[in-house]
C-alpha cells in the first residue's frame, strides 16, 4: 500500500515487472501471429508509416498487440497521434498511397516527428 | 461440506479434467495430487491418472509409489483388468491413482488407447484428474485425449506464462476449456513490483483463474513424505487447493488478490493512487 504511495510521490519505480510485462506482450505477439521478428518488425514499420500520412504520432508509444480472450482474437494497435496532419499534406499522401506509379519518393511525409509537438 | 457430493453422486459420467502447463516444474503433478484429495476431502469419488509415462511422480507425491503393480499401458493395452491397476490412497478412501509405466515411451500409447483407459473408469467417478507431462508433444496429446476441460498450471514468470499462453492456444484449437492456476506468488514480491500480479497475468492470458496458490515451503515438505498438502490446513497451500476444489464443485469463492482486490488498494483507488 505504501509502495502504491510511494510511486504517486516519487514517479514510477523501476519495477521489474513491468519489464516481464513488455517482455511478454513481445514474445506473445509473435507466438499467437506466428510471425517472425523480420516479419513483425516490417509489420510494424508499414503500420507506422500508414498512419503517419495522416498523422503526425508518437512513435516510442506505438505499439501491437495480439488480444486473445475466450472465442475472438484482436490486434490492437495503439498509436499516440500528436497531431494531425494538414488536410493539403493528408489529401496527398493519401493521392501518392493510391496512385499507380511505382514508389513515390516525392511523398509529403516529413521523415522526422518528434519535434512536432 | 460435502453437500454437493449428492448430487454429484447422481452423475452418471465422471468429468475428466486434465492439468497442463507446458513448461516444466511448475507444479502440476502437486496440483493434480492436492486437487484430487482436496475433491476427495469434500465426499467425491477421484482417480488421478499419471499421464507422464516414462517420467511418473504422481505415485512419490501422493506417497503410494511401492504399491504400483499394473499401470496406465497396461490398461490401455488389456493386460489387467481396469480395477488392478488403480490404487487406493492411503489418507482417503475416496481417492484413487493410476500410476503412469516408468519403462515405456511416451507414444507407447495413442489417443484412442487413453479414450479407451478413460471409458473403464468414467462410471466409477465423480472426477478424474489427468497429470499431463511437460511439452506439446505426443504425451501432451495423450493426456488431452477425452477432456472435458482441462487446468492450465503457471507461476508469474515471463517463460511459464509464455508457455501457458501457447497450451491455451492448442487447447482451444481442440476445443477443450481451459481455467488457470497461478502457482507460487508472492504478494510480497507482487507488492514491491517485481512480480506479476493475477491481475497482470489474467490480462495476458485472457482465461478464467480458478485458483491462486501462494509460494509454501508445506508444499516441499508435503512431498517430502507422500501427503497431498491439503491435509495440513495451517499450511498456506493447503486451504487454496481445497478452495480450487471448492470453485470446482460449482462454490462461487472469490479469488483472493491481495494485489488489486484488497480493501486497501481500493480505497487508494478512489483516492487517485495508481495502486
Amino acid at each position: 500500500m505504501f509502495s502504491a504511495l510511494k510511486k504517486k510521490l516519487f514517479g514510477e519505480s523501476n519495477e521489474s515487472k513491468e519489464t516481464a510485462k513488455s517482455r511478454l506482450h513481445f514474445v506473445l505477439v509473435q507466438d499467437r501471429t506466428g510471425l517472425t521478428n523480420e516479419e513483425m518488425a516490417g509489420f510494424r514499420e508499414e503500420m507506422v508509416k500508414v498512419i503517419e500520412r495522416y498523422f503526425v504520432i508518437d512513435k516510442e508509444g506505438f505499439d501491437i498487440k495480439y488480444h486473445r480472450l475466450a472465442d475472438t482474437t484482436t490486434l490492437l494497435i495503439n498509436s499516440p497521434v500528436i497531431v494531425r496532419r494538414s488536410s493539403t499534406a493528408a489529401a496527398a499522401a493519401a493521392r501518392a498511397a493510391t496512385s499507380q506509379e511505382p514508389a513515390n519518393t516525392e511523398t509529403p511525409t516529413p521523415e522526422p516527428v518528434a519535434s512536432n509537438v | 461440506m460435502n453437500t454437493r457430493s449428492n448430487s454429484a453422486g447422481k452423475k452418471e459420467l465422471g468429468e475428466v479434467i486434465v492439468i497442463t502447463s507446458g513448461k516444466g516444474g511448475v507444479g502440476k503433478t502437486t496440483t493434480t495430487a492436492s486437487l484430487g484429495a482436496a475433491l476427495a476431502l469434500r465426499g467425491q469419488r477421484v482417480l488421478v491418472i499419471d499421464a507422464d509415462i516414462g517420467l511418473r511422480n504422481l505415485d512419490v507425491i501422493l506417497g503410494l509409489e511401492n504399491r504400483i503393480v499394473f499401470n496406465l499401458v497396461d490398461v490401455a493395452k488389456k493386460l489387467c483388468k481396469p480395477g488392478q491397476a488403480i490404487i487406493k490412497s492411503k489418507k482417503s478412501p475416496n481417492l484413487f491413482l493410476l500410476p503412469a509405466s516408468q519403462t515405456d515411451d511416451k507414444d507407447v500409447v495413442d489417443e484412442a488407447e487413453v479414450r479407451f483407459v478413460l471409458d473403464q473408469f468414467r462410471r466409477e467417478f465423480h472426477y478424474i484428474l489427468v497429470d499431463s507431462p511437460a511439452g506439446i508433444e505426443q504425451g501432451f496429446r495423450n493426456a488431452c485425449a477425452g477432456a472435458d476441460s482441462a487446468i492450465v498450471v503457471t507461476t508469474p514468470e515471463v517463460s511459464a506464462i509464455r508457455d501457458a499462453d501457447r497450451v491455451v492456444g492448442l487447447l482451444s484449437s481442440k476445443g477443450i476449456e481451459a481455467r488457470l492456476i497461478i502457482n507460487r506468488i508472492d504478494f510480497e514480491m507482487v507488492r514491491r513490483g517485481d512480480m506479476l500480479s493475477v491481475k497482470d497475468v489474467q490480462d495476458i492470458l485472457g482465461i478464467e483463474i480458478i485458483g491462486v496458490v501462494e509460494r509454501d515451503e508445506d508444499i516441499i515438505k508435503a512431498a517430502n513424505v507422500g501427503e497431498p498438502v491439503v491435509y495440513n490446513q495451517k499450511s498456506k497451500a493447503g486451504p487454496a487447493f481445497t478452495r480450487i476444489a471448492s470453485r470446482l464443485c460449482g462454490e462461487p469463492i472469490p479469488i483472493p488478490s491481495f494485489d488489486g482486490g484488497s480493501l486497501w488498494s481500493r480505497i487508494t483507488r478512489k483516492l487517485g493512487v495508481n495502486a
